[in-house]
């Protein structure tokens, strides 16, 4: 990324008008539908052609309603074990794959693609044949071991391109400076992926926590997560309450990207969070 | 690895098995299950899986390449704004993006709501269980798939190559198809198998902006296990939608190294 330099000149000169009119529409056709659901949610009558009043009772029909609270526990509980596992494992095996010269280690780097282009579809239904195969209740625990399969490779794209760049000089320098093995990693190396691992934490979280497909086919009875528990009622009609739920699921999410742009920041890091995701550091 | 190895394995080996009479399934080799999956009844099934999924490719490139050209060529500032602005809705989940359209297209929906208030017409449109109304959904939920790639691309390439094209007498038109197409052709191809690829074992937007006569492989494959317990049935068609797309992934690696090869150094 070279610096912005703003160079109007000739490009304002040949700017299709058209284009600009077409991209505003896009973003309008991109935000209105989620605009509008949020607006809706504190709509004080059940319907969803005409806005009367400001109220929160749908917000309030949601936290009064003992089953969808478990859900929304059980899913952030999924959430975190997902998060914390997948980034440890994840993390260890990013190191494994860029560090080990082994002949397996090109092959690997491959395999590890497949599951982020695999169809959700086909993963879920592979991970319910194995539980069932072996005998396993489906259960929460179910969906937090599909969840961490899946969310190991994020980590480990994400990490691994970072644990690349890294200056393998300056551990070097480090390690004639008298530091051991640990202290280099966790004085050196560590510091310098630090923004990777917290942003990819981040988006497991997020990624986890939204998942629908994959909790839909290995989840059990009760509590169900979140999502399985929206789908069942939207199957069912549109009704207010999952007007608040998708609101507040919505503001959980913003919430969580904006903590991945600002943590590093706050941290006294140069790179944002989301920079480390696209690959590029924004400074 | 394995974590992904094996459920894979297991899942092949169901796919040739059979259910005993209480619905359980059973291995063996009964390879009659991949012929039920082109069977009359099942194969229209699969076909409308890849020809609505070509068709949000399709819609995804013509609305998402615009956007991505007027964001990289005269962002300008605001660039890795717009970028961003693009990437948030998908951080909302899936379902609650779907059920925006379900709210807006519903037969009491607000779409519905102004056009018979405005008197447009009497009675409202019908949106919902068609054809159509999956298709947005689809393109509605993978379309930022596909302006990431074709807008990377677009800001590897010196613009001065475009100024070039229109200096040496080329219209906008040709100035396009000679220069910036080809320059950004790896970006589309790479937009066109990431939108495709969840698009085909899409179900949640058959099931609820369509109806029964919408259903795709996803909706089959769902039922198969959660409904008609049917699970090496459903095991089959899981591996027919995997190879299908195997088969879509080797021909893009190839044409990705191939061109990793050409480009100059």
């Amino acid at each position: 990324m070279s610096a912005a330099a703003p160079a109007p000149g000739p490009k304002e000169f040949d700017r299709p008008r058209f284009l600009r009119v077409f991209t505003a529409l896009f973003f309008v056709f991109l935000f209105a539908p989620i605009a509008l659901v949020a607006l809706f949610s504190f709509n004080s009558t059940r319907s969803l052609q005409n806005f009367k009043g400001f109220s929160f009772q749908w917000y309030e029909r949601f936290f009064e309603n003992e089953s969808l609270r478990d859900s929304l526990i059980a899913s952030l509980q999924i959430a975190f074990v997902t998060m914390v596992v997948a980034t440890a494992l994840g993390t260890l095996l990013a190191f494994g794959l860029v560090r080990a010269r082994t002949r397996w280690a090109g092959s690997a780097n491959v395999l590890m693609l497949i599951p982020l282009v695999t169809p959700e579809i086909v993963a879920a239904v592979s991970a319910l044949i194995l539980f069932t195969q072996i005998g396993m209740q489906l259960s929460l625990a179910t969906v937090m071991i599909a969840h961490i399969t899946f969310s190991i490779s994020y980590v480990t794209v994400v990490i691994r391109a970072r644990l690349a760049a890294v200056n393998p000089e300056v551990e070097q320098a480090a390690l004639d400076l008298g530091a051991t093995r640990w202290g280099t990693l966790r004085l050196v190396t560590l510091p310098e992926l630090f923004p990777a691992i917290l942003a990819s934490a981040l988006l497991i979280f997020a990624l986890s926590f939204d998942d629908f497909v994959i909790s839909f086919f290995t989840t059990g009875e009760s509590p169900q997560p979140l999502p399985v528990r929206i789908y069942s009622a939207i199957r069912f009609g549109v009704t207010p309450t999952i007007n608040a739920i998708g609101t507040l699921m919505l503001a959980f999410s913003a919430f969580l990207i904006g903590l991945a742009i600002v943590m590093p920041r706050l941290l006294g890091r140069r790179e944002s969070g989301l920079g480390v995701l696209i690959g590029r550091d924004t400074a | 690895m394995l974590l992904f190895a094996i459920p894979l394995g297991i899942t092949l080996a169901l796919s040739f098995g059979t259910t005993d009479d209480l619905g359980n399934a059973l291995y063996g080799w009964h390879p009659e299950n991949y012929e039920q999956a082109f069977d009359p009844l099942f194969f229209p099934v699969l076909m409308r899986s890849v020809g609505f999924a070509l068709a949000t490719v399709g819609l995804c490139l013509a609305i998402g390449y615009p956007v991505a050209y007027y964001i990289a060529r005269f962002g300008g500032r605001y660039k890795h704004a717009l970028i961003a602005l693009v990437v948030l809705p998908f951080f909302v989940n899936y379902l609650v993006r779907t059920y925006a359209w379900v709210a807006l297209l519903a037969d009491e929906g607000l779409v519905n709501g102004v056009v018979t208030d405005t008197g447009i017409r009497d009675e409202g449109i019908r949106f919902l269980n068609t054809s159509w109304a999956v298709i947005g959904g689809l393109v509605y939920g993978y379309l930022a798939f596909m302006i990431l790639p074709i807008y990377a691309a677009l800001d590897r390439m010196d613009p001065a190559l475009i100024e070039a094209g229109k200096d040496l007498y080329g219209t906008r038109w040709n100035t396009f198809r000679h220069v910036t197409m080809p320059a950004t052709f790896q970006g589309v191809l790479a937009g066109a198998v990431l939108v495709f690829l969840p698009a085909v074992g899409d179900f949640v937007s058959a099931q609820l902006l369509g109806g029964p006569g919408t259903y795709m492989i996803g909706n089959l494959i769902q039922q198969q296990f959660l409904g008609a317990e049917n699970w090496p049935f459903g095991a089959a068609l899981t591996t027919v939608l995997m190879a299908f797309l195997a088969i879509w992934m080797v021909l893009y690696l190839r044409s990705a190294a191939r061109a990793a090869r050409e480009a100059p150094a």
